[in-house]
C-alpha cells in the first residue's frame, strides 16, 4: 500500500510548481530506510516551499512497479514540475539529486 | 520429458536424458534433440537483428499454445504494442493469449537514462518477475535483453551482473525454463564474467551480409548434459517465424522409383540406357555458357508436359517470356504448355533474396504448383554473393526435399571458363543422380556443342560424346565422328563422313575386281588340271600296251625253247 507521506514543512500558499515525488523502495530494508531519510532531509533543506512525496513499497504494489517500469531500488520519479525525471540510487550524491530535481546548483 | 509432436527425432531416450522443453521452432527442436533444457536458463545470443527476440517470443508462444506452459515475457527492447504487432505477424493474437492468462508481457523501452545518485539494486526487477510468474503460474520466462539492462545501468555493471545472477538462480529455484537474449556472447558475458552462470545452453544466432545478400545462421554453442547438432545451421524468418534448416539431420529414407522419364531428346534417352532418367532423381546439366543447358532443361520440361505432367520452371537469369521465345526457336513450344496450365514459371533475380529465403520461396512454389518435375536454371547463379558451402548446403536440402516428394529435379549449372569441366563449383556433383556435361568443341574454325553423360546412377549409359544440334527442327544428338584424326564435329564431321563414304565405294570396286580375277585364275587352274589328267591317262594307256607286248614275247620264247628241246631228244631213252 502506498504510504503517502503527504505534506511537509511550512507550506501555506499553493505554489503552481510544487515539487511532487514518487519513491520506490524495497520494504523496510536498511538501504531503503536510509534512502528515505536522506531524501527527506535533503528536500527539507532545499525545498522550503514544501513538496509531496509518495513512497511505494515494491513488495506491496508490484503492479505499479511494472507499470512505471521500475527495475532498480531506490528509484525516484520527479513527477512535477515537468519534465519527469528518474533518479536511481540512495541519494548519496546530493549535487546530482539537486540538479535532477531542478535546483540551480 | 515434453516433446513436440510434429518433430521426429531418433529413438525416445526420455528416461536417460535431460528433460527438454520444445520451442516449436521448425528444425530447432530437431537440432537440439528436443528443445531447451527444462528448468534452466538458455542464452540466445547474436547481433542486433539476428532474430533473438523472435526466438524468445516463439518459445513462449509455443509453450502457451501447445504445451500448456504459460510464459512471461520481460522485454526492455520495446513497448507492448510493438511486441503485439510482432506476435500478430506469427498469426497469434497477443491479447487473446493474455486474456486467457497464458502469456504475460511486461515490456518497456529503456529510452530515458536515469540519473544515478548512489547505491541501488535491482530488487524491483525481481519483484516484477516474481509477480508476473505467480500471476499466471508461468513455466517459461524470457528476458530480452541483457544488453539493454546493462545499458540502462551503465554506471554500475557490477551491480547489474550480481543482480542478474541472483535472478537466474531464482529462476532456477523456481524451475522456470528461461530464454535470455544477449548480444555476442564472447564480448558481453566474458566481459561481465557471467559465462559460467549461463552455460547450460547457449544458442548463437548470426546474421551475415555477403555481397548485399543476407543469410542467417544458428549454432548451438553448448548444451550441458545433452548431445546436440554442432553445425552451423541456416535459418530464415518466414511467415511462421524462425525456421531452422538442418542439413545433417536429413535422413536418407526417400523411396526409390524405377519409373523412367524421357528427357525429351531422343538421342539423350538412347545414351541413358534407352529410357531416360529415373523419376524422382536429380539431374545436373553443367557446362560453360552457350552450351545449351537451358535448352536441355526446357526439353525435360516439354517432355513432361507432353506426358500431361505439371512442371515448375525456376529461372534465375531469364524472364518467362525470354525463355519461351528462345525455346520456340528450337521448336519447343513452352507457351502452349503454359496456356494449358501444365508449365509454371517462377522467375526471380538471385540477388533479390537471401539464399535461405530462396529455398523457402522455392518450397512454397513447389507446394503451390505440385509439379512432378522441377527445373532450376541455373543453380550456379544462386551462388552469387554467397560462399560455395552455403549454396551446396541449400541445394542439398532442396534436392532432398524434392526427392522426398518424388519430384524429378533438373538443375543447370554454369561452369566458369577455364575451370575443370568435371568439377562443379557448387560441389553438388555427388548429390545428383545423373550428370550431363555440355561442352563446346572448337576445331577448324567452328564451335560445336557436345554432350556426354558423366555419370548416371543405376543405369547403363553411353560413354560417347555426342554432338548436340540445335536447329529450328528441334534438339537432337548425333554421334560424333571418331577417326584417326580424333573427334570431329560440325562440318569437319560431315566432311569426314563424306570422305569415308567415298573410300568405301572405292574399296567395293576393288573387291569386285579381285573376285573376278580369282574366278579367272580358278578357271585356268581347272583347265591345267584337266590337261594334266589327260597326259596322265595317255601315259597309263601306253604303259599298259607295253606290258601286254612284253608278256606275249616271253610266252613266245618259252614255246620256242620247248620246241628246241623236243627236237633234240629223238630217243627219249638217252635222256637222264
Amino acid at each position: 500500500m502506498s504510504s503517502p507521506d503527504g505534506v511537509q514543512a511550512g507550506e501555506g500558499e499553493p505554489t503552481p510548481v510544487r515539487l511532487q515525488l514518487t519513491l520506490f523502495v524495497s520494504g523496510a530494508s536498511p538501504t531503503s530506510t536510509q534512502a528515505v531519510r536522506r531524501l527527506r532531509d535533503l528536500c527539507d533543506r532545499h525545498f522550503p516551499d514544501g513538496y509531496a512525496l509518495e513512497i511505494i513499497d515494491i513488495y506491496q504494489q508490484p503492479e505499479v512497479v511494472a507499470s512505471r517500469g521500475v527495475l532498480a531500488v531506490p528509484t525516484l520519479f520527479k513527477e512535477l514540475p515537468l519534465p519527469i525525471r528518474v533518479l536511481i540510487g540512495d541519494f548519496t550524491n546530493e549535487a546530482r539529486v539537486l540538479a535532477a530535481l531542478g535546483l540551480p546548483f | 520429458m515434453v516433446t513436440s509432436n510434429d518433430v521426429d527425432y531418433p529413438a525416445d531416450r526420455s528416461g536417460l536424458e535431460l528433460p527438454k522443453s520444445p520451442t516449436g521452432i521448425t528444425g530447432f527442436d530437431e537440432v537440439s534433440e528436443g528443445g531447451l533444457p527444462t528448468g534452466r536458463p538458455t542464452l540466445v545470443s547474436g547481433p542486433p537483428g539476428a532474430g533473438k527476440s523472435l526466438f524468445a517470443l516463439q518459445f513462449l508462444v509455443h509453450g502457451a499454445t501447445v504445451c500448456a506452459e504459460p510464459g512471461v515475457f520481460l522485454s526492455f527492447e520495446g513497448t507492448r504494442g510493438k511486441l503485439a504487432c510482432d506476435v500478430r505477424g506469427l498469426g497469434i493474437d497477443l491479447d487473446v493469449l493474455e486474456q486467457d492468462g497464458r502469456l504475460l508481457v511486461d515490456a518497456q523501452s529503456m529510452a530515458g537514462q536515469a540519473v544515478a545518485t548512489g547505491e541501488f539494486d535491482l530488487e524491483a526487477l525481481m519483484v516484477r518477475m516474481a509477480f508476473a510468474v505467480d500471476k499466471i503460474g508461468a513455466k517459461r520466462v524470457a528476458i530480452d535483453s541483457l544488453e539493454s539492462l546493462f545499458a540502462a545501468f551503465s554506471s554500475r555493471p557490477d551491480v547489474v551482473r550480481s543482480e542478474l545472477l541472483r535472478l537466474f538462480s531464482w529462476l532456477g529455484d523456481r524451475g522456470l525454463t528461461a530464454v535470455i537474449t544477449g548480444e555476442r556472447a564472447e564480448d558481453t558475458f566474458i566481459r561481465h564474467g557471467m559465462e559460467e552462470f549461463l552455460s547450460d545452453c547457449v544458442v548463437l544466432l548470426d546474421h551475415r551480409v555477403v555481397d548485399e545478400v543476407a543469410t542467417r545462421r544458428l549454432r548451438i554453442l553448448k548444451y550441458r548434459g545433452s548431445t546436440h547438432g554442432r553445425n552451423e545451421y541456416p535459418f530464415l524468418i518466414g511467415p511462421d517465424g524462425l525456421e531452422v534448416l538442418p542439413i545433417t539431420s536429413l535422413g536418407l529414407y526417400q523411396r526409390v522409383n524405377s519409373d523412367r522419364l524421357s528427357t525429351g531428346i531422343a538421342g539423350l534417352d538412347e545414351m541413358l540406357g534407352g529410357e531416360g532418367v529415373f523419376r524422382g532423381s536429380s539431374v545436373l546439366v553443367s557446362g560453360t555458357s552457350g552450351t545449351g543447358k537451358t535448352t536441355i532443361g526446357a526439353s525435360f520440361a516439354s517432355a513432361a508436359c507432353q506426358r500431361g505432367e505439371r512442371v515448375l520452371f525456376f529461372s534465375f537469369e531469364e524472364s518467362q517470356s525470354e525463355i519461351m521465345r528462345n525455346m520456340a526457336s528450337v521448336s519447343l513450344d513452352l507457351a502452349g504448355w503454359v496456356d494449358r496450365g501444365l508449365l509454371h514459371f517462377y522467375c526471380e533475380r538471385p540477388t533479390t533474396q537471401g539464399l535461405e529465403d530462396h529455398l523457402a520461396t522455392m518450397r512454397r512454389q513447389v507446394e503451390r504448383v505440385a509439379p512432378t518435375l522441377v527445373v532450376i536454371d541455373p543453380v550456379s547463379s544462386l551462388s552469387r554473393g554467397t560462399s560455395t558451402g552455403d549454396v551446396s548446403a541449400m541445394l542439398t536440402r532442396q534436392i532432398h526435399y524434392l526427392k522426398l516428394a518424388g519430384i524429378t529435379a533438373v538443375m543447370t549449372s554454369l561452369t566458369e571458363g577455364g575451370n575443370d569441366l568435371e568439377h562443379t563449383e557448387l560441389s553438388i556433383s555427388s548429390l545428383v543422380d545423373t550428370w550431363l556435361l555440355a561442352i563446346t568443341m572448337r576445331d577448324s574454325g567452328e564451335r560445336n556443342r557436345g554432350l556426354y553423360v558423366l555419370k548416371s546412377r543405376g543405369m547403363a549409359h553411353s560413354n560417347q560424346i555426342r554432338e548436340f544440334l540445335l536447329s529450328s527442327q528441334g534438339v537432337s544428338l548425333v554421334p560424333v565422328y571418331m577417326g584417326p584424326d580424333g573427334v570431329l564435329t560440325g562440318s569437319a564431321r560431315a566432311a569426314a563422313e563424306a570422305a569415308e563414304a567415298h573410300l568405301g565405294l572405292g574399296a567395293e570396286q576393288e573387291s569386285s575386281h579381285l573376285s573376278e580375277a580369282m574366278e579367272l585364275r580358278r578357271k585356268a587352274v581347272q583347265t591345267r588340271v584337266a590337261s594334266m589328267w589327260a597326259d596322265f591317262e595317255a601315259e597309263e594307256a601306253l604303259t599298259a600296251q607295253q606290258l601286254t607286248a612284253s608278256k606275249k614275247g616271253k610266252e613266245a620264247l618259252r614255246a620256242a625253247r620247248l620246241e628246241q628241246g623236243r627236237q633234240r631228244t629223238v630217243k627219249p631213252e638217252d635222256e637222264p
